[in-house]
């Protein structure tokens, strides 16, 4: 059937016009009228704001908390990209290619912690890391490692590392999902075909399911990147509310500390404008190094 | 394809694009609108008879107070004022939950100023509360004695102008298990000395780390340790000058020697170590399990955990003892006030409520209540058997100067300098900073604060 190109419009229209409005409405305003409120003294609780320019920008690079708050997102990226890689494509590849019996119950299990919020999960290991009745420690010294227990979040020093267990737990399940779905398009003939010629399971996995699962390991670790960036501030928020003295604050609980506890919106504002420019720079950067010819056999 | 995003439907885009731009720069501006709008479909006024009638609005925070007390006297409220509609905006997070109202120019009419997430120096600046000065020395209560002066503690001011009226008189003090200390013979302590050697006993005793506070909110130790502490050793002009940041207050050798015996605490391991990530709860669920024996936090307490008590508890409140030997215990209050919006949409109705909450009446049953005080003298607490014991103890204390000095704060520290000065202090009681290094760093918080 021979379109009009009045139809082919009207339908091009019908498609992208609601989406668009909907893509203006949710994501376009509310960054620019973050980048406009970055511009302003204001409080966020009343309708008196002053516009002072570049103020704020000038304060982010003199504050002395947001170096470390980059460093902290960074660190907490770094330990969930390698955590969950590596344990997501072993689950994966263990539930696929070794044919255990009951693969369709880890899987599960693997995946229930994905569908708890993580405000629960945040809970959860709140209690598992509490000094005196929490199972790490219990279990320290049931193993009579006693000296290593610790207040694991009320440390300085022990805070940060402790909230990427939880952050890596919760995160395995989807990740693992995704590369089994890779995993199993991948036709078994090549399998076979390896092993002719005499590959072992080690060398299988290196020359045959990773190249060809890549495109599932990039999506994944750019998503973990993005996730992170944007929202590890909810665990942090949730386990120790960015202390012991700012040593577990990200960019996104700092935001949400100066803007909803300080009463500084503006400033606030100016974070979110700073932690948008970070994330767009490292996606783009990933992309760059993660860039590889698609590879088919 | 390629034609698609150059003819007719880029120009679509376009427009929309700037709609959004329009859209996201003009919020500022268009808030008169939403005001007439709202005002039509309420329905405030004062009728022919000159009786208040309408819509009330009312935000009040629930917290360790619970609500049972509001829910009376809004009751009661409802009977006098017939033609009232009262509507009530109230719980935990009601200060988030309405922040959209108080930010487009709609607020409720009247506000509890109380919890997280609301401030009044902040409202105050931002000039969304009603100036009361003139109106409040109209009031009476019911015996005919003047409200202005019958407040326990007077309303604080801003330039000299009152704008909320302080209904709960709270105040911060330090408590303890009164049935652990007199089966055990610990001896409550009286000042800084008798509190370490009592910590010392409880210590070896115990074999518990015996002071906890939450160390996600280290304004706890700060109001309730340090401001009677620096009441106590410098009086309300000290104190004045540390919440407001006055150059030099916080590097002068009165406070650096209070520090040094948060310092001494941390060094003899009085501090619960795991102190650093426990919540509000956290810390007051770990008091009442007996993991530690001292906590300092308000009047709630009791109120607040009441279905959490182990059997055989029993409430004791100190006022917290950081003095020297030979002096008398220190309080700071703190008030929780009432007020009104400055664009309550119906502001007589307003003034009725708050009038009518006033009264000495209220004030016992808010005792009986709460477990607190409201801020009204000539409350005699001790007749009345609902009222628990610790109450009607420390209410007689606090009246008694021999035993315990007032020093009464300026108004609270803004939250800009509170929250630099309590993450130094955390890593004070972690033992990770001293207190000289402590006191730079407040100096340097105090100094960026008055920028």
């Amino acid at each position: 059937m021979v379109q009009s190109k009045k139809q082919k419009y009207t339908f091009l229209a019908f498609c992208l016009v609601p989406t668009f409005i909907m893509f203006a409405i949710f994501t376009l305003y509310p960054l620019f009228s973050g980048l406009y409120y970055s511009f302003f003294d204001w409080s966020g609780s009343s309708q008196n704001k002053e516009f002072i320019g570049f103020d704020n920008y000038i304060k982010l690079f003199n504050d002395a908390i947001i170096p470390n708050t980059i460093i902290h997102d960074y660190f907490l990226v770094v330990t969930k990209v390698i955590g969950i890689m590596i344990l997501a494509m072993f689950f994966a590849v263990a539930l696929t290619q070794l044919k255990i019996k009951e693969a369709p119950f880890y899987r599960v299990v693997f995946f229930f912690p994905n569908i708890m919020s993580v405000v629960v999960i945040g809970i959860l290991w709140t209690f598992i890391y509490n000094p005196s009745m929490g199972l790490v420690n219990s279990g320290l010294e049931f193993l009579g490692l006693g000296n290593l227990a610790r207040p694991w979040l009320g440390s300085e020093t022990w805070a940060l590392p402790s909230l990427v267990l939880p952050s890596i737990w919760a995160g395995i399940g989807l990740f693992m999902l995704m590369l089994m779905g890779g995993i199993s398009n991948v036709s078994k003939s090549y399998y076979e075909a390896a092993e002719m010629d005499g590959a072992n399971q080690w060398q299988q996995f290196w020359k045959v399911t990773l190249p060809l699962v890549w495109p599932q390991i990039k999506i994944s670790i750019l998503y973990i990147v993005i996730t992170t960036l944007n929202g590890s501030f909810v665990i942090v928020q949730v386990m120790t509310a960015g202390g012991p003295n700012n040593s577990t604050h990200v960019m996104g609980s700092y935001l949400y500390q100066q803007a909803f506890v300080q009463y500084n919106f503006g400033y606030g504002a100016t974070i979110g404008v700073m932690i948008l420019i970070l994330s767009l720079i490292t996606v783009l950067l990933m992309q760059f190094l993660m860039r590889r010819d698609k590879v088919e056999y | 394809m390629n034609r698609l995003f150059k003819g007719r439907f880029f120009l679509l885009i376009a427009v929309l694009l700037m709609v959004a731009l329009i859209a996201a720069c003009s919020s500022g501006e268009d808030n008169n609108d939403t005001d007439d709008a709202t005002e039509t479909s309420g329905t405030p006024s004062t009728d022919a008879e000159g009786e208040v009638s309408g819509d009330l609005e009312i935000q009040y925070f629930v917290g360790g107070y619970g609500d049972s007390w509001w829910k009376e006297v809004i009751a009661d409220f409802q009977e006098e004022y017939p033609d009232i509609n009262v509507i009530e905006h109230a719980g935990p997070n009601i200060n988030d939950e309405m922040r959209s109202r108080w930010v487009s120019n709609d607020p409720p009419d009247v506000v509890y100023i109380d919890g997280a997430g609301s401030s009044e120096t902040q409202m105050v600046e931002d000039g969304q509360l009603m100036n009361l000065t003139e109106w409040v020395e109209g009031i009476e209560l019911e015996g005919g004695d003047k409200l202005v002066d019958s407040f326990i503690v007077q309303p604080g001011k801003f330039n000299g102008e009152i704008y909320s009226l302080p209904l709960v008189f709270d105040t911060w003090g330090t408590w303890y298990d009164r049935a652990l200390f007199e089966e055990k013979g610990y001896d409550v302590p009286t000042d800084f000395d008798s509190f370490m050697s009592s910590m010392e006993e409880i210590k070896d005793g115990e074999g518990i780390e015996p002071f906890v506070t939450s160390g996600q909110h280290p304004y706890y130790f700060l109001r309730g340790m340090l401001y009677p502490a620096f009441g106590a050793a410098g009086g309300e002009e000290l104190l004045a000058d540390l919440i407001t940041g006055a150059e030099g207050a916080w590097t002068s050798d009165v406070v650096l020697e209070t520090m040094k015996k948060v310092e001494n605490m941390q060094q003899e391991g009085m501090f619960d170590s795991g102190l650093g990530a426990l919540n509000h709860t956290q810390s007051q669920m770990n008091f009442l399990l007996h993991e530690n024996s001292f906590i300092p936090v308000g009047f709630w307490l009791p109120n607040e955990m009441a279905n959490d008590i182990p059997e055989g508890f029993d409430f004791g409140f100190i006022p917290s003892p950081m003095q020297d030997e030979g002096e008398p215990f220190a309080i700071v209050p703190d008030l929780r006030p009432l007020a009104i919006a400055e664009n309550a949409e119906n502001p007589e109705a307003a003034k009725a409520f708050v009038e009518f909450a006033f009264t000495r009446e209220y004030a016992m049953s808010f005792s009986e209540h709460t477990g607190a005080i409201m801020n009204i003298t000539e409350v005699d607490l001790t007749e009345n058997e609902n009222v628990p014991g610790y109450l009607t103890e420390a209410n007689a204390m606090i009246n008694d100067p021999e035993q315990v000095q007032i020093y009464e704060k300026p108004h609270p520290m803004s939250a800009d300098l509170e929250t630099p000065i309590g993450n130094a202090l955390m890593s004070l009681m972690l033992g990770n900073m001293t207190a000289e290094e402590f006191v730079e760093e407040a100096e340097k918080a105090a100094a960026e604060y008055r920028d």
